[in-house]
């Protein structure tokens, strides 16, 4: 794998990563205060985005790699979500749900690998 | 997870929309960008080119149901339990390709099932108790 893969696998996975967390942050939002403000459409707005700079970087790795090959670093997005989830949205974040995603992100890696 | 819907506006019924429509599009958007591929320009990088492919087209639509599904669960649903519930897709994908395409699956991939599955247990257990208070 060349450097270049590398890194837009990790811009990939970190866009991915950072849009469900924003898209998180702007749905609880509506709880509160509704679809119609500022504060949600522009949170769902930049979480669209980044999920389209995912999703294409995806589609141009998908192009030079085998899905098998691609989704090792899909499954960590498990961990990562889960862990960013806690810190930065104060979601409550066990022991048993942190083992779960652990066991999800391990298992996904393993499916892939064979 | 007050005031839930229920009905087709029940959560947990739109994860699993959200997870079917992106389980198919992963499948379509693999044949659609092979279908397409061309790896000497540089612009293949970012995939734009894969939108000559109507599969991909296809794909792109799922992918906003399962999208629209998905905002729906983030709003009912801690992300600390909806995300790794929904890489149910991950083992569905070789399953399906067992159960339907005959296809073989080595014992390490059976492992990799294997703790998906226990994983997904120990995420939805604590589901059930809450569900079992409301």
């Amino acid at each position: 794998m060349s450097f270049l893969a590398f890194f837009f696998i990790v811009v990939s996975l970190v866009s991915f990563v950072a849009a469900q967390l924003i898209l998180k942050r702007a749905m609880e939002a509506t709880k509160s205060t509704g679809f119609r403000n500022a504060q949600f459409v522009s949170k769902v707005t930049g979480g669209v985005i980044l999920m389209t700079i995912s999703f294409f970087l995806t589609l141009g790795l998908l192009q030079r790699f085998d899905l098998s090959y691609l989704y090792p670093f899909q499954g960590l997005s498990v961990i990562f979500i889960t862990l960013m989830a806690a810190v930065m949205l104060k979601e409550k974040l066990n022991l048993r749900l942190t083992i779960g995603a652990l066991l999800i992100s391990v298992g996904i890696v393993l499916v892939s690998l064979s | 997870m007050q005031n839930r819907p229920s009905g087709f506006g029940n959560p947990w019924l739109q994860l699993a929309l959200s997870v079917a429509c992106g389980l198919v599009s992963e499948f379509l958007l693999k044949r659609g960008a092979t279908e397409v591929a061309n790896t000497d320009s540089a612009w293949s990088w970012t995939g734009v080119n894969g939108l000559a492919s109507p599969l991909v087209w296809w794909a792109i639509l799922l992918i906003i149901a399962s999208f629209i599904s998905w905002l729906y669960v983030l709003r009912y649903i801690p992300i600390t339990i909806a995300f790794p519930l929904s890489r149910v897709v991950d083992i569905l994908v070789p399953l399906g390709c067992w159960i339907f395409l005959g296809e073989l699956i080595s014992p390490l991939r059976w492992c990799g099932i294997a703790l998906v599955v226990i994983g997904l247990a120990l995420v939805a257990k604590p589901i059930a108790q809450i569900e079992e208070r409301l």
